[in-house]
């Protein structure tokens, strides 16, 4: 299968942070190029793909978080309509009237419904309704009849296909990061026809959208001596500053900040113009927000970097990208690797 | 089992200083423990071993409490004070608070609306006449909690520091019952829960188990207004979806939830929006480790008051003792 092909399954199926076990398999099978593959005991999909050579290899970890913000139910009312809280940062002014996926036994559809804009008060279209007045109609008519059926701590995910746009543009729920995800499989199919030191780690990680969780964890079992997060980026889009934004199509933002090695940054930077690889500097102030911060700080530290894959409307279900900066991401990252040996990574120290 | 409950609410141990929680505690366990050690971040682990096959299952309750710290004595001998750990200003006003070596105090409000109170406008009388005097009595630095007593409702029973004490109860009953269990069981009293999880991240990072399950309150709905929230007192043991700080192992929740089914004891499932619990800690731990928790439905939480119903504690008991003798194969 197509790696874009299997980038639109995995947009479409279903994996909220801490319940990402049914994405991993249509991962694995997506990825022919890997040597040996497991998942740890948080369901960290971890692929290797050995480097060449005897003696010792250096260790590259590629991260791409495989969750996706989403809902839980938190309570059902008695009319049998439920309530629900977030996993993650949803955006909750594009909550209103989507239609869902309740994850119960059986899985439901169920609508987010709205108040008719005829009987609103003056002023109420004006503002943004608030979670908590939000709920999800599955077509229950009571409370007896929706506890048969769901349970409080159920989760719930938008219900939504991707769409081709002009061009090589998508947009889908979930890009946020299984973009990324798709980026570590290009970078594993180019590494199959390219020679490469390093024993290579593809890991698609698990609830970095409650906290970096995922990449705590599978850090510290590889132990890498470079780290690479992908993630998405703020891509540019009306009413939004240039100078925070990346723009679509002009290949991964490499980003620059504390929680970027310098010497890493570097090479990503000259590998780029070497091979031709449109890529946007991102200044990235902020080390909190990505599974490279999670990285760069495990055991003894770990030089790190982060691509981010430009996207648009971030966190809603209708997240806009270029498919040809995935593969810009995944050969970037693959002409890296093939320039990465022991000696490289022994300069890592040196400041 | 209400007398424990009472020895412990009562007793002194804001995080940081749990000696004397873990003091009873230690002499609680001991009959009952093969091995009972304490770590440098004083959490004390008490060991109940295994069979071979088993797996090691460390459960976590925290022996601290929030509580106060004075920061500065006034000429008049009036105290201020900063908060250790999520102390709310609206529980504090017109309470007392007891410190670390004895001192009485009474906390009170410079002028001023409600609303508009901050911690800094409060400050401690301790009935000091001068700051001399107040300076005998308490040391800058010193840490203070809520000084109230454990009150006997029936089924409901009131204290301070029920947040975590009744956590500890649970794992020293569910100890007490527990005959050569299949798994290792760690039972572990954690220090320093209220500031950061600090006790549960050490202990879990020392003893690398295959299993993690905290004991902890859990905030609920069922009062005048409140805030929305499944979780009811008496409804029995709460099992963790998510909190802040966790989501629950999805083959972890159905471990608890087959085992409340199968041995009839009632439980009630927990979405917490706000707030962590040790296992937020535990599950992060070197490579990770698949973790839960089991929570104790609790009114008026981080109050001089807190409220559970004595039914519930029982049903988190009996899932624990469950929860020792089960195969843990495939799950962890």
């Amino acid at each position: 299968m197509e790696i874009k092909q299997v980038f639109k399954n995995l947009s479409e199926a279903s994996g909220v942070s801490g319940y990402e076990h049914g994405l991993a398999s249509s991962i694995q099978e997506g990825c022919p190029w890997a040597d040996e593959s497991r998942t740890d005991k948080l369901g960290n999909l971890i692929m290797l793909k050995k480097g060449h050579g005897t003696g010792p290899k250096p260790k590259i970890m590629l991260a791409g978080h495989m969750d996706e913000i989403g809902l839980i139910i938190t309570k059902i009312e008695k009319d049998g309509f439920l309530r629900f809280g977030t996993i993650g940062g949803f955006d909750q002014r594009v909550l209103l009237a989507q239609e869902v996926v309740v994850h119960s036994k059986n899985p439901l559809t169920g609508v987010i419904g709205a108040k008719p804009p005829h009987i609103q008060a003056p002023g109420e279209q004006s503002k943004a309704v608030k979670m908590e007045d939000l709920f999800i109609d599955v077509g229950f008519d009571s409370q007896a009849e929706a506890q048969k059926q769901v349970s409080v701590g159920d989760l719930v995910t938008l219900k939504r296909d991707v769409v081709d746009l002009q061009a090589s543009l998508m947009a889908g729920k979930s890009f946020d990061d299984r973009a990324g995800v798709a980026a570590i499989l290009e970078c594993f199919r180019l590494l199959a026809q390219v020679n490469h030191a390093a024993d290579v780690y593809g890991v698609a990680t698990v609830q970095e959208e409650v906290g970096l969780r995922g990449a705590i964890t599978s850090t510290y079992g590889i132990v890498p001596d470079i780290g690479i997060a992908i993630d998405v980026g703020f891509g540019d889009s009306p009413g939004l500053a240039e100078s925070d934004t990346i723009k679509l199509g002009q290949g991964p933002g490499v980003a620059i900040g504390p929680h970027v090695h310098p010497k890493v940054h570097k090479r990503m930077v000259e590998t780029a113009k070497e091979w031709n690889i449109p890529y946007s500097l991102d200044p990235s102030p902020y080390p909190g927000g990505t599974d490279a911060y999670a990285i760069q700080v495990a055991r003894g530290g770990v030089p790190t970097i982060l691509l981010s894959i430009p996207l648009r409307y971030m966190h809603t279900p209708i997240e806009t990208l270029d498919y040809e900066d995935v593969k810009r991401t995944g050969r970037l990252m693959a002409m890296f690797i093939a320039g990465v040996d022991n000696e490289f990574v022994e300069g890592l120290t040196c400041f | 089992m209400k007398t424990v409950i009472q020895q412990l609410t009562e007793a002194f141990g804001p995080s940081g200083y749990e000696t004397e929680v873990t003091d009873l505690i230690k002499e609680m366990v001991e009959a009952y423990a093969d091995e009972v050690r304490t770590d440098v971040l004083g959490n004390v682990i008490a060991i109940k071993k295994g069979s071979q096959e088993g797996r090691d299952v460390m459960f976590a309750a925290h022996t601290d409490e929030i509580g106060l710290v004075v920061t500065f004595i006034d000429d008049k001998g009036f105290l201020r004070f900063a908060n250790v750990g999520g102390v709310s200003v609206s529980t504090l006003v017109g309470n007392r608070v007891r410190f670390a070596g004895g001192a009485i105090g009474v906390i009170y409000q410079e002028k001023g609306a409600w609303k508009d109170l901050t911690l800094d406008k409060l400050y401690i009388d301790i009935g000091a006449e001068t700051k001399e005097e107040a300076q005998k009595m308490v040391r800058l630095g010193e840490f203070g909690i809520f000084h109230r007593e454990f009150t006997d409702l029936g089924n409901r029973l009131i204290a301070k520091a029920m947040d975590d004490r009744i956590g500890c109860v649970v794992l020293i009953e569910a100890l007490k019952k527990i005959q050569n269990p299949k798994n290792t069981l760690y039972f572990v009293f954690t220090a320093q829960e209220e500031v950061g999880l600090r006790g549960a991240r050490t202990a879990a990072y020392g003893i690398d188990p295959d299993l993690g399950i905290a004991l902890d309150v859990t905030l609920t709905g069922d009062m005048p207004e409140a805030m929305r929230m499944e979780v009811a007192l008496g409804k029995g043991a709460a099992i963790k979806v998510k909190d802040s700080s966790l989501v629950v192992h999805p083959k972890v929740k159905d471990l608890l939830v087959q085992l409340a089914e199968e041995n009839s004891i009632p439980y009630q499932m927990e979405v917490l929006e706000r707030g962590g619990t040790d296992a937020g800690a535990i599950h992060l731990t070197k490579a990770g480790v698949p973790s839960g928790a089991i929570s104790i439905p609790t009114r008026y939480v981080h109050s001089p008051s807190e409220m559970v119903d004595i039914r519930d504690v029982q049903a988190c008991v009996d899932l624990v003792v469950a929860l020792a003798k089960v195969d843990l194969t495939g799950i962890c």
